[in-house]
This record gives C-alpha cells, sequence and structure tokens, in this order.
C-alpha cells in the first residue's frame, strides 16, 4: 500500500497533468465550433468502427439467442420457398376442332415424391381428384411412359411407375402386332414386351408404341426400340427386349392422361 | 519561496495575462484568409515559476492561467490545454538544458543565474513545446500538419523576439 501510494505521489504531475488536459479538452469540444466539428465528425468514422469491433468480439455471448431466432427465421423462410408450396396452376388445354373430337386430355403435374429404386417402384405427382385425376389413368413424361395412377387423394397421386413388377401395358409394333409391355425388375432401361405372336417379323430398332387398347394410353405413343426378340418354342409368342426411350427413374414431369370416353368404353366392357 | 518571489509571480501571473489578452492576442499576421504567426507571452510565467516549486502546482497554475487568457479569447481550453501541456513539459525541458553541474539548489530560471544562452535555449523549448500543442488542438487533426509546423515555425521566432525583449527590459531577479 505504502509503495502504492509513493507511487501514485512520485506521478502527481501526470495525474494533474492527465486530469486537467481531459478537463481542457471537454472544453475545447464543447465551447469550439470547429474543434467539435471536427470531434463528432472523428467520432462517427471511428466509433462506429470500434463498436463493430466490440460488439464483433462479444458476439459469442448471445449466440444461443440469436441461433433460436435464425432456426425460428430458418422455418418460416423454408416454408415460403417454391417447393413447399402446393403448385395450383393447372397446365390443361383442351383443343376445340370440329373435325377431332378430343378424346385425351393431358394434366401437366410434378413428380414430388419417389420410392427407392427396387423390384417395385411408385411415384407421387401433385395432382389429384380436385382436378379429376382417377384411378387407373396413365401418365407419360417427355418422350416415353411413366406409369399409371393407383392411388388418389384430394391433392396428390400415387403413380406405379412402368418398371414395377405388376405393371400390364398394352403396347405394340406400327403394323397392328402387339403384346403385354412388363418389367422383369432387372435393368431400368429394359422392358420386355411378352404374348407377341412369334410369325410377326420382328427387326432390332423397330419401334414400340402404345396400341390404346387398354383406354389408359392414347395409341401411337412411342415407348421404346426393340433390341432383341427371342421365340418362345411351344407356346407361339415371342419375348421383346425393348430399351425405353426415357428414363422413369429420373423423370421430374408427369402428364396424366385423361380418357373422355372411358366412361363409354367401360360400358362396352361391361356388356358380355 | 519569499514573499517577495510570490508576490512577483502573482503581479507576472497578472501582467502576462492582461498582456496578452489586450496587447498580443490583436497581433496576427497570415494569407489567404488564415492567420500563421501568433505571438505568445504567458509561457513566460510558467518557464519563470521556481525551479522548486511541486509539479502538480506548476501544472495546475499554467491551466489557471491559460483558462484566464481563454476567457478573454473566446477560445476556452485551447490555451488552457498548451500550457497545461507546457508545465508538465517543464521538468523535461529543464533536464535536457541542465547545465554541466547541474542546478544550483538556490539557483532560479533566470539570466542572472544560469546565463542567458541557457535562457534562450530554455525559453526556446518551452515555446516550441507551447506552440506546438496549441496549434495542434487548435486545428484539432494530425491532417492539418503542414499547417501547424507553418505557424509553429512563424510564431516561434515572434515570440521568442518578444520574450527576450520583456526580460532585457524587466529583468526578473526570482
Amino acid at each position: 500500500m505504502g509503495r502504492l501510494l509513493r507511487i501514485l505521489l512520485n506521478s502527481s504531475g501526470l495525474f494533474t497533468f492527465a486530469g486537467l488536459q481531459l478537463l481542457c479538452l471537454y472544453l475545447i469540444v464543447n465551447h469550439n465550433d470547429t474543434q467539435r466539428q471536427i470531434w463528432v465528425e472523428t467520432k462517427s468514422v471511428y466509433g462506429s468502427t470500434l463498436s463493430e469491433f466490440i460488439s464483433d468480439k462479444l458476439a459469442f455471448l448471445d449466440v444461443a439467442r440469436e441461433n433460436e431466432i435464425l432456426r425460428r427465421e430458418n422455418a418460416a423462410l423454408l416454408a415460403r420457398i417454391p417447393g413447399s408450396g402446393y403448385n395450383t396452376a393447372v397446365d390443361t388445354i383442351p383443343v376445340q376442332d370440329s373435325a377431332f373430337q378430343q378424346r385425351f386430355t393431358y394434366l401437366a403435374s410434378r413428380v414430388i415424391n419417389k420410392s427407392p429404386y427396387g423390384p417395385y417402384n411408385t411415384l407421387v405427382i401433385d395432382r389429384g381428384a380436385n382436378l379429376g385425376v382417377e384411378r387407373g389413368q396413365g401418365v407419360v413424361s417427355d418422350g416415353g411412359l411413366l406409369g399409371i395412377i393407383s392411388e388418389v387423394t384430394p391433392r396428390h397421386a400415387r403413380v406405379i411407375s412402368i418398371l414395377h413388377l405388376d405393371t400390364r401395358i398394352s403396347a405394340g409394333l406400327d403394323n397392328s402386332a402387339f403384346g403385354t409391355l412388363k418389367w422383369n425388375g432387372r435393368d431400368p432401361r429394359r422392358v420386355t414386351i411378352t404374348d407377341m405372336p412369334d410369325y410377326v417379323p420382328i427387326a432390332p430398332n423397330d419401334t414400340i408404341y402404345t396400341t390404346g387398347y387398354s383406354n389408359v394410353f392414347p395409341s401411337g405413343l412411342p415407348i421404346g426400340t426393340v433390341e432383341s426378340s427371342e421365340p418362345l418354342p411351344g407356346t407361339g409368342s415371342q419375348d421383346l427386349t425393348v430399351v425405353l426411350l426415357n428414363d422413369p427413374l429420373l423423370a421430374g414431369n408427369g402428364y396424366i392422361v385423361r380418357d373422355l370416353f372411358k366412361e363409354e368404353l367401360d360400358q362396352l366392357n361391361r356388356v358380355r | 519561496m519569499t514573499t517577495g518571489m510570490l508576490i512577483n509571480n502573482v503581479l507576472r501571473f497578472v501582467l502576462l495575462l492582461v498582456a496578452q489578452v489586450f496587447v498580443f492576442n490583436q497581433i496576427a499576421w497570415g494569407w489567404s484568409g488564415k492567420d500563421f504567426l501568433f505571438v505568445f507571452v504567458y509561457p513566460l510565467f510558467v518557464a519563470l515559476l521556481p525551479l522548486r516549486t511541486p509539479r502538480p502546482l506548476v501544472i495546475l497554475l499554467g491551466f489557471l492561467l491559460g483558462l484566464g487568457v481563454d476567457f478573454f479569447s473566446e477560445t476556452l481550453g485551447l490555451h488552457a490545454g498548451a500550457l497545461t501541456f507546457t508545465a508538465y513539459c517543464r521538468p523535461l525541458i529543464l533536464r535536457l538544458v541542465r547545465p554541466r553541474d547541474g542546478y544550483n539548489i538556490k539557483a532560479n530560471p533566470t539570466t542572472e543565474d544560469l546565463g542567458s544562452g541557457w535562457m534562450f535555449r530554455y525559453l526556446s523549448l518551452v515555446l516550441l513545446a507551447h506552440l506546438l500543442a496549441f496549434f495542434l488542438l487548435q486545428t484539432f487533426s494530425v491532417l492539418f500538419l503542414t499547417d501547424i509546423i507553418v505557424k509553429t515555425l512563424l510564431s516561434l521566432p515572434a515570440s521568442l523576439l518578444v520574450l527576450g525583449a520583456l526580460i532585457l527590459i524587466f529583468n526578473p531577479r526570482a
């Protein structure tokens, strides 16, 4: 304590000087216009930098609260990005033509969910019963088939992909020979057509079309090209291996095919 | 400290204040709208205080005299700040210009005791410290360094000349 007092006494000149000088600076800043302006300017230039530095160094103090605020904000923002909204725009354009009555209309939809790749692939699209989607309607995608609607909710629908072991679609050549399209569960780029009569001449790279006989897809939609044919002895039929035009696993859009004559055709089928 | 010294210092305080305020504050010379040459006589009070005056007292007296000048010059704090700084620097300056055999214990900072050459060097350094401090406080920014230096270089010889004349005329003994 004594030493401290001695130090204070020894530097009493310094303390007197510092105190009085601070008082002078205070008087200068408060009673002289030029100096006050310079002081205010200096304070505004360096003061913000200083306070920024200080708040930077002390930012960790309320990081938990900040984090909570940011998480809430993130949640609010995530709810607003386009992917989390349900697109209510309806993209279907019926064509008015006096010579051709409209039979099929297409409803654009987006694939919003896909099952992991396996033998039974399904997907979910963002169109449902509210827009007239029904069980059994076909879904085509850019340049090929995607699948068939199996379940419908008011806003969504589940699609059985053509890469599903239970899928059966009528497919044929442009010379009216037709068979049943299946998937054997092995190669997502290749499907098989069974029950094709073995007398029908098949050449590799022949194009396979939908036939329209199942009232699911319109006729004449290209599906794929023949890679090879294999006659099955004793059955009178042959199996065709078909390379798909599109890749259903990668499809992001689907067009739901709606058959306006479906009820009428169903009535015919009911009469035996 | 004798009574005579006390009276001398009090008189010097008042007279230098009056002289600075009413005579030498009127002297200012410069060009293009700015004044560069000033004459300061009141630092002489701090310079002539007895050598053994306690340091805080020197600083306090410097502050008071500066404040007095400020009151009449409408520059509150400027002269006071500069003279406080000068008073603080006085011991350092005294050490700088110390004679080879140190200060006599009874010596006063006068021409008689320490010689006119010593007085000249001493006053030059006191004025230099005071002028630099004053002009720094006046411009209030190191950005005007050129102004500060020009003002100091012009005011230093002028003030020194006046102080020399005052000392020659009054020849203070204590």
